[in-house]
């Protein structure tokens, strides 16, 4: 007769056996000085104007031209329209102390630049001193007051961003539609849209990494990440509906043939619609073409000058004719749905502020690519 | 033929818990007569499109799920009545309706929403004392069970980002009822807690007042400058903008911060929700078309809740949704069943084969708390003595 005690030890309690003990003792068997931050960094986080660190190409970044993210679209944007003189360097998530894109790092301190010729960097004039303390980064949310109070007073001739910088209450109505239903239409025919995974692996996977194994473990964590946004903004995005008279605003009776790509998957088993999706999307552009026909200036809300709100329509308008602009509208060619919403009002308002944003005009508008 | 309209149940003397399955109430109400549509209590689970507000079209058979695309059904149906009884000759124009329209619904969604899910679903005290009790009183047992954790859990997604898991304070490891259990001693509730001193003392949302104000603020402040009055906006808007504005004002709950800042500081808002709410159900709720459920069976409710306990069960829970959903898909969509069939065969045997199991291991347990005693009989001794020598041998015994 055996019998087994009812509770078993433990881990805490579990002895660890002395020789493993001696064997783990012995670590780390040497412990190596901190490496010094590599010699180019000095260069690279040096110099005489504010560097905004945004997803964008070399190419791109050397040109000012703008970023394919909306995000940083609209902070580029917006810090174009303060006047501030900046530089743009392409970057990712991982380098960005807030974890997001974009943030800017101000100009060394002036004492040591104006000490020096301003010309050449610091690090290669003294290269026996240790160099200035870097800058404090800025992340996105104090990009503008920064902007306001360093930007060249002459050239900043928007009073929009320089004075009060809160909307108007009925435009912060409005930002919802840019914020939720452009987004959603945004993520879905980026990320979830597999037609258009060359488009997602050009963008943000090939910078990324050469690996194709890291590739498609970051593909597959973009396209969780963005379907669960898309979801969290709008949870009837998932629901099923029935084929006749249902896509939401359109009222449109079609046969049951669902064109374009069908459903797609989450990992958790939920699944998106992404008609219901672009549906959404299609009414905001109306509301928003509406409202700027509604407008006597040419930006929103009467404005003699673009503000925070045109750059936030801006960065998705932009984003969506350049880069979907083919293929059907219920397929997710975004850009034609720019195009077609109200009179071409939103088509008009992006190459206005393309023109008043990048005066220089270095690259024509890009039609679609 | 009638629109059936599925919808949360009642609750808080308001018609339904949810807020745009209020909304979508608020409107049909204000448009439609009451012998024109009847109401349906019901769940996620009991209707085919698996999401609630769903109007129910029995002349074409169309299901339509999702406020704005409720509304947008019938706007387009023209219903006979369809045209708001109360929307006065828009003196702006149509197209800067509809763009407000737009506009407010998707600030009502976007921002309202997750407030409202701090309010009542993240916090755990107004869950418990009051969102909880209210999904049970509208589900039939053992429902409860598994829907509202399932809404819980949506619900706090919906609020992550405003960062605000402290109002949790279930998941947390300190919890506000914390030191009671030990409260032998009475300094032992505080060395316990890890924060000590006033902090230590007050409530989550008394501790994150301020940011929980500013939140609302953000919110009100824009609700409050648009004029809700009748005939100034679409009709769409007010009723989704009441339904918001009324889960928040109208509900007794443990922490009501967020009907007190309504209350005190936007007074027109506050009384915008007991106008409106005293003027579209003048009958209270009652006074509404009820109608019964047609799936309310004892088979029904347990079906749908296999279904929520199967969707927990890990790995196969995501398997199971995305034939679910696909199924149901093709049956909304009046398609021909390709497939399907064999699965279910399979998956019902493997679900009794499962009980079965569970069964057959439940039976071999020993009672709770017993120790297991071993009585071994030394082996046949079909050997004789030799037998009898080697299978002591073997165990010991003699």
């Amino acid at each position: 007769m055996t019998t087994i005690p009812s509770s078993t030890p433990g881990w805490s309690k579990v002895q660890i056996p002395r020789p493993l003990q001696r064997l783990f003792d012995l670590f780390p068997l040497r412990a190596y000085e901190p490496n010094h931050l590599p010699e180019r960094s000095q260069q690279l986080t040096s110099s005489s104007l504010p560097t905004l660190y945004i997803f964008t190409t070399e190419e791109d970044a050397r040109l000012g031209l703008p970023s394919f993210n909306p995000t940083c679209l609209r902070w580029q944007t917006l810090l174009r329209l303060t006047g501030l003189e900046f530089r743009v360097l392409p970057s990712t998530n991982h380098a960005s102390p807030t974890g997001a894109l974009p943030f800017l790092l101000p100009a060394r301190s002036n004492s040591s630049s104006s000490s020096s010729s301003s010309t050449s960097p610091p690090s290669s004039s003294s290269p026996s001193q240790p160099p200035p303390p870097p800058p404090t980064p800025i992340p996105a949310s104090k990009l503008l007051p920064y902007a306001q109070s360093h930007a060249n007073p002459t050239k900043s001739s928007h009073p929009a961003t320089s004075g009060d910088r809160l909307f108007p209450t009925r435009a912060r109505a409005y930002v919802a539609l840019v914020s939720s239903h452009l987004r959603s239409a945004w993520l879905c025919a980026l990320y979830l849209d597999p037609s258009r995974s060359d488009l997602l692996d050009a963008l943000y996977l090939r910078p990324a990494s050469s690996s194709a194994a890291v590739r498609a473990a970051l593909r597959r964590q973009l396209r969780k990440a963005a379907g669960e946004q898309i979801l969290d903004s709008a949870p009837a995005a998932g629901a099923l509906q029935s084929g006749s008279g249902s896509g939401s605003g359109t009222g449109e009776v079609g046969n049951n043939k669902s064109r374009g790509w069908g459903w797609s998957w989450q990992e958790d088993g939920t699944a998106i619609n992404p008609r219901a999706v672009y549906a959404s999307a299609r009414e905001a552009m109306a509301a928003l073409a509406s409202l700027l026909a509604e407008s006597k200036t040419e930006w929103f809300f009467d404005a003699d000058a673009p503000s925070e709100f045109d750059a936030a329509v801006f960065s998705y308008t932009h984003l969506m004719i350049q880069y979907m602009s083919d293929g059907e509208e219920e397929a997710g060619a975004l850009g034609k749905m720019v195009r077609r919403a109200g009179e071409g009002e939103l088509a008009r308002h992006r190459e206005m502020l393309w023109r008043f944003a990048w005066p220089e005009g270095n690259g024509e508008v890009k039609e679609g690519r | 033929m009638v629109l059936r309209l599925y919808v949360w149940g009642p609750a808080f003397g308001l018609p339904s818990l949810d807020a745009e399955c209020l909304a979508a109430i608020a409107y049909l109400a204000q448009t439609l007569s009451a012998a024109e549509y009847q109401l349906i209590r019901s769940s996620p689970s009991a209707v085919p499109t698996q999401h609630l507000p769903t109007l129910h079209d029995p002349s074409t058979n169309t299901w339509i799920t999702d406020y704005t695309a409720i509304t947008a059904y019938l706007h387009a149906r023209r219903y006979p009545s369809s045209q708001p009884r109360h929307h006065a000759s828009a003196p702006r124009k149509l197209t800067t309706v509809q763009a407000d329209r737009a506009a407010y619904t998707a600030f009502l969604t976007a921002h309202a929403a997750p407030l409202l899910a701090l309010y009542l679903y993240v916090s755990s005290a107004n869950y418990g004392g009051a969102t909880r009790p209210a999904f049970s009183s509208v589900l039939p047992f053992p429902l409860p069970w598994t829907e509202p954790p399932a809404v819980r859990a949506a619900m706090s997604r919906r609020a992550a980002h405003l960062r605000l898991s402290s109002l949790d304070t279930d998941s947390a490891a300190v919890g506000e009822t914390g030191g009671k259990d030990d409260s032998a001693i009475p300094g032992a509730a505080i060395t316990r807690k890890s924060q000590t001193g006033v902090a230590g003392a007050m409530a989550p949302e008394q501790r994150s007042r301020i940011r929980l104000e500013a939140l609302a603020a953000e919110v009100f402040n824009v609700l409050s400058s648009a004029d809700w009055q009748e005939g100034q906006q679409p009709p769409e808007a007010r009723c989704l903008a009441f339904a918001y504005l009324a889960l928040m004002a109208v509900p007794v709950v443990p922490r009501p911060w967020l009907r007190e800042i309504l209350e005190r500081r936007y007074r027109q808002l506050y009384r915008f929700v007991k106008d409106f709410q005293a003027e579209t159900f003048p009958e209270g709720v009652e006074g509404l078309p009820w109608s019964q459920g047609d799936a309310d069976g004892a088979g029904a409710v347990a079906a749908r809740f296999a279904r929520g306990v199967l969707v927990q069960v890990p790995g196969l829970g995501t398997l199971w949704r995305q034939w679910w959903t696909a199924r149901k898909r093709r049956e909304l969509r009046l398609e021909t069943a390709s497939g399907g069939g064999w699965l279910v065969l399979i998956g019902a045997g493997l679900g009794m084969t499962a009980v079965g199991v569970g069964v057959w291991f439940y039976r071999t347990l020993p009672p709770f708390g017993a120790a297991v005693q071993v009585w071994r009989r030394p082996v046949a001794s079909g050997f004789g003595a030799a037998g009898l020598l080697l299978s002591g041998a073997l165990y010991g015994q003699g």
